[in-house]
């Protein structure tokens, strides 16, 4: 538009009407303006647009704030999902303490091997001078019969494996319990019935492998490895 | 110009001062309330409908050489109640499956969960009827919470609690340390708390009166920020069981207490420094406030005989001595000066190389070739071997040792078999160490760093070494500490079959109140395999009651050294050991 202001649209009326009082100077609409002028239809459709936008903004928050329910019910989801995994985190922490380690180990019958050698498998060369376990290399307690190396976490551990060695080793003919009552290897958890113990998972902290599980045959392996010979404090299996 | 007349004028002016005065006000009132007053307001607007929310940030986790919590950050929860509005008994369970229960009943559940007594729960709640806040019990587990949740009784609500534990219980309880209700207190837990400690996080949101919180409204005031994770050098399968022998031991022989330490001859790196007895960190109350640190840093000890391999290396670097050098050993023997020397053993005359004195432990002859290096001279390869000074650990409480700068006559014969100067058990384990990596000493590590949560690692362990001795000289010393193991008095005890081990004895007076006492530090030092020394292994018993002997401390050592092979997956050595003459 601007760059037209040269043409004057009032030259040829001011020639055809000399008598009329001539303005100084007179503000009029460029033809752009006066097409311009508002219509009934462009009013319609700024009220609609505008309805339009609230509607819009109307829906939006209600989105909203349905989402809020739906993010409060997930946080308090991943908050008691997160309390689970902590506990779950824990548990495993705390079984996986090399106190709790050696005293299952045990209680499946095994001890710490006492001498260093290896066997190389690309020729068969045994390295080292390989001596058999024996019992004396079995964990040794403090005269109370407390552990030497304490962790009053574990304290209520229950075995895991003093339930599956019982379920191994009665099931194993003939095989040796490893821990009876009077041997020197003091074996967590086989004081305890096993039903008591498989029971106890049920509502205790923990919910360690059961006699059913995997436990029964790992230790089957186990127990079947070692020569022993009396079952007398074997607490009586549930299951096998 | 339109004439108005006078009166309306005045109206018109009265209307605009009125209208002035009237905005005047507005504005007044309308800047304090936004500009003078408006934090004021809008923090009492907010508490009105705001929520505060602390998210707490986890302490950082001790962890050992191979990422195994040794303390962790763990949530515990507080059961708290507000008595005032705690009804004496209430409704359980909805509709026509609910049960009236009373509060006496709902008490006895929550002690059944909590391990209380009835009537402790019980007074809880109506101690002070009045009250908004009293604990019902402090600490459970996420289990018990959720039962104690579970029953529904009202006014009784769980409040979270950061706590720590330690699920490997007392396996280096001695060096992490714990933390008490006043903060961290000891070991690690102390020295290392820049790194762990964490900043909680705090935000507001509001509410609606569904307890929903508004979209949008939540503002943080102060981001939660996790601790950084300490990574020690411990291994704490080896640490548990090098503990376990130590105790086991200690208790045969009716010590009064015991440290082992594992040294990495090749990074300086303590693999497993066992303390007996230790701390339970998660149970501090269960142990006599003497063994809640570490002694094999706290407490120096004159070492004894496990000295001479040190004196020998000494000798062997300066050029005054070979492992063939010549001399001659009477039981007791007087000095120059006058002073005497005295073998542990009585024996004839003996004529011994230097060898032969380490595989005799000849407090004589180590005192005879000793001397051919000035005092000074020891004094400073002994302060360069650590001797007297604190190991780079710095760990909390940690003792510098005894070493004195001038020697009396007596004395400077002593210092060469390792009395009338104390050392830490960790100093010892340096010693060893630097003879282990051909004379080049390591700082001793216990911490190698702190990882913060982003995954940068800051406040790395230092790593320069210093030639100690001449590598040839640490060798030579090893070669003749094999012959400890090969022949010396102990050598059915110490040799481990198809490995080369090279081993100190040491037996050392304990002085009470200026005097000797008849009670012995007793202690075997030494380092395997000796072809290539990878791992120095330190055992020390103190005051044995039924063997006063290094016999006492080496079937430890043996199990401690051979448990070390089998744990790193050292092969045999290749060759036997060598046999240096040890006599002329």
């Amino acid at each position: 538009m601007s760059a037209l202001p040269a043409r004057h649209p009032a030259a040829p009326t001011f020639l055809g009407r000399p008598s009329r009082p001539e303005p100084v100077v007179e503000v009029t609409p460029t033809r752009a303006q006066r097409s311009a002028r508002p219509r009934l239809l462009a009013a319609i459709g700024s009220v609609v647009g505008l309805f339009g936008i609230l509607a819009a903004q109307l829906l939006l928050t209600i989105a909203t704030s349905e989402g809020a329910y739906e993010i409060s019910a997930l946080q308090a989801q991943q908050s008691e999902l997160g309390r689970d995994q902590q506990v779950l985190v824990e548990q495993l922490q705390v079984l996986d303490a090399p106190q709790h380690l050696a005293a299952e180990a045990q209680a499946l019958g095994m001890v710490a091997g006492s001498s260093a050698a290896y066997l190389r498998l690309s020729d068969g060369v045994v390295l080292g001078t390989p001596t058999a376990a024996s019992e004396s290399s079995a964990l040794v307690t403090a005269p109370d019969g407390s552990p030497l190396i304490p962790n009053s976490l574990l304290a209520n551990v229950p075995s895991a494996a003093g339930a599956a060695a019982g379920a191994g080793a009665a099931a194993g003919a003939g095989v040796e319990a490893p821990a009876d009552a009077t041997s020197p290897i003091p074996v967590t958890g086989t004081d305890a019935p096993a039903a008591g113990t498989v029971d106890g998972q049920d509502t205790g902290p923990v919910a360690p492998v059961d006699g059913t599980g995997t436990g029964a045959p790992t230790a089957d392996g186990a127990v079947g490895s070692v020569a022993s010979s009396s079952p007398t404090g074997i607490p009586t299996p549930k299951t096998h | 110009m339109v004439t108005v007349p006078r009166t309306t004028r005045r109206r018109l002016s009265l209307a605009m001062l009125i209208t002035i005065a009237v905005f005047s006000v507005f504005i007044v009132r309308l800047v304090d309330i936004q500009i003078v007053r408006a934090d004021e307001l809008n923090a009492s607007s907010l508490d009105q409908r705001a929520i505060s929310d602390t998210t707490y940030a986890a302490r950082g986790d001790i962890v050992d050489s191979s990422g195994d919590v040794l303390a962790g950050s763990v949530i515990r929860y507080d059961i708290t109640t507000s008595p005032r509005i705690v009804p004496s008994s209430f409704e359980r369970g909805d509709g026509d499956d609910a049960v009236e229960v009373t509060l006496a009943e709902a008490s006895a559940e929550v002690a059944e969960i909590t391990g209380q007594t009835q009537a402790d729960v019980l007074r809880s709640f109506t101690a002070n009827p009045e009250s908004d806040f009293e604990y019902v019990v402090q600490k459970v587990t996420t289990e018990q919470m959720r039962a104690v949740t579970a029953l529904e009784i009202p006014g009784v609500y769980p409040v979270e609690r950061p706590a720590r534990i330690y699920p490997d219980g007392s396996v280096a309880g001695n060096l992490i340390g714990f933390v008490g209700t006043e903060g961290p207190q000891n070991g690690l837990e102390f020295t290392e708390d820049s790194c762990l400690a964490s900043t909680n996080g705090s935000s507001t949101y509001e509410r609606g009166a569904d307890g929903i919180r508004l979209p949008g409204s939540t503002v943080t005031t102060q981001p939660a920020i996790e601790g950084g994770t300490v990574t020690t050098t411990i291994d704490a399968d080896l640490q548990w069981s090098v503990q376990q022998m130590i105790a086991e031991q200690a208790v045969a022989i009716g010590a009064e207490s015991a440290t082992a330490s594992v040294t990495e001859v090749k990074t300086g790196k303590v693999l497993a420094l066992a303390d007996y007895p230790s701390v339970d960190p998660n149970n501090v109350d269960g142990t006599p406030a003497t063994n809640l640190g570490s002694l094999a840093f706290s407490t120096p000890y004159e070492p004894g005989s496990t000295f001479k391999p040190m004196t020998a290396a000494m000798l062997l670097d300066s050029g005054v001595s070979s492992p063939a050098s010549r001399v001659t050993v009477p039981y007791r023997w007087t000095s120059p000066e006058g002073s005497t020397v005295r073998d542990a053993v009585g024996h004839d005359e003996l004529r011994l190389t230097l060898a032969g004195v380490i595989q005799e432990s000849s407090n004589v002859g180590i005192s005879q070739l000793a001397v051919g290096l000035s005092n000074q001279a020891r004094y400073d390869y002994m302060r360069a071997f650590g001797v007297g000074s604190r190991t780079e650990v710095d760990f909390q409480g940690e003792s510098a040792g005894l070493l004195a700068e001038t020697w009396d006559d007596q004395q400077k014969y002593d210092v060469s078999y390792g009395q009338g100067v104390a050392v830490t058990a960790a100093q010892m384990a340096s010693i060893y160490q630097t003879l282990g990596n051909g004379g080049e000493r390591l700082p001793l590590t216990l911490v190698t760093g702190c990882t913060l949560p982003d995954g940068t690692v800051v406040d790395a362990a230092p790593t320069g070494g210093t030639q100690v001795v001449s590598e040839a000289a640490a060798d030579g010393v090893v070669e003749m500490m094999e012959g400890v193991v090969t022949g010396g008095d102990l050598a059915a005890d110490l040799a481990i079959p198809g490995y080369r081990v090279a081993a100190k004895s040491g037996t050392a007076e304990i002085a009470e109140n200026g005097r000797y006492t008849s009670e012995r530090i007793v202690s075997i030092a030494g380092l395997a395999p000796a072809e290539d020394p990878q791992y120095a292994v330190v055992v020390t018993f103190t005051k044995p009651s039924t063997i006063k002997t290094s016999a006492a401390a080496a079937p430890t050592f043996n199990k401690i050294m051979t448990q070390v092979l089998k744990t790193y997956r050292v092969t045999p050595s290749p060759t036997p050991s060598p046999k240096l003459p040890t006599t002329w």
